[in-house]
């Protein structure tokens, strides 16, 4: 139709190349809801079974959000904060 | 054919993620209008975060608050309690998603101020102009 569409089909099959590469490499993962998964297997039984004790948080994610990564999610307010820097810097007017 | 359909009940989960992933993918490189591409980078994050909360689940699990009695006496049982890294990590990425989105809106509403416009070929059009 119009000269642009070219470059649609090209965008189309990039993402249905990427799609399917993606989708074959879904072969090596382990199946959903595997407790044995490697991503269940190294350091989250050792949070699960110490965090509560040594946090007190009975919720682990409170547990290793606020206290294992704190500095992490203290510093998470200066991406906030430098966003809405920027976001003020970019919609000020000008003083004229 | 057996064994691809047993691959994907086993692992359908991934199969979600990868074409949503991919409906994201198409909008940012394929879509000309601005915003367009900017729900279609949300909806790869999307696709990502819920990538990653999908690992931590385990067959039987419940969710990672413990009880009273798991959390004193430190009886939790591994297999009882999902993995709760996932979604500590997934948190900070919605944190990051959401400051790169309201800068993007701001930028959005800048160049809408400048050239009247969110198509990419109009405003293209209009810079060679000047």
């Amino acid at each position: 139709m119009n000269k642009r569409s070219p470059l649609k089909i090209l965008a189309l099959c990039s993402t249905l190349i990427t799609g399917a590469l993606l989708l074959y490499g879904t072969k090596d993962f382990p199946a959903w809801g595997d407790p044995n998964s490697p991503a269940s297997a190294h350091l989250s039984p050792h949070i699960i079974e110490n965090a509560a004790k040594t946090t007190n948080a009975p919720n682990l994610v409170t547990a290793v959000l606020g206290d294992y990564r704190g500095y992490d999610t203290m510093f998470e307010t200066v991406v906030i904060f430098c966003a809405g820097i920027a976001v003020t810097a970019i919609l000020r007017r000008p003083r004229s | 054919m057996d064994g691809l359909m047993q691959e994907l009940v086993a692992r359908y989960n991934y199969w979600i993620y990868v074409i949503l992933m991919m409906i994201g993918f198409y909008a940012m490189i394929g879509k000309r209008n601005l915003v367009k591409k900017l729900l279609g980078m949300n909806i790869f994050q999307t696709a990502i975060i819920l990538f990653f909360v999908s690992i931590g689940v385990k067959n039987q699990g419940s969710i990672p608050i413990l009880s009273k009695k798991q959390a004193l006496e430190g009886v939790a049982d591994v297999a009882q309690v999902i993995n709760p890294l996932p979604h500590v990590l997934m948190l900070t990425a919605i944190v990051v998603g959401v400051s790169v989105t309201g800068v993007a809106l701001a930028v959005l509403q800048r160049i809408y101020k400048e050239y009247g416009t969110l198509e990419e070929d109009e405003i293209l059009e209009k810079i060679s102009k000047r």
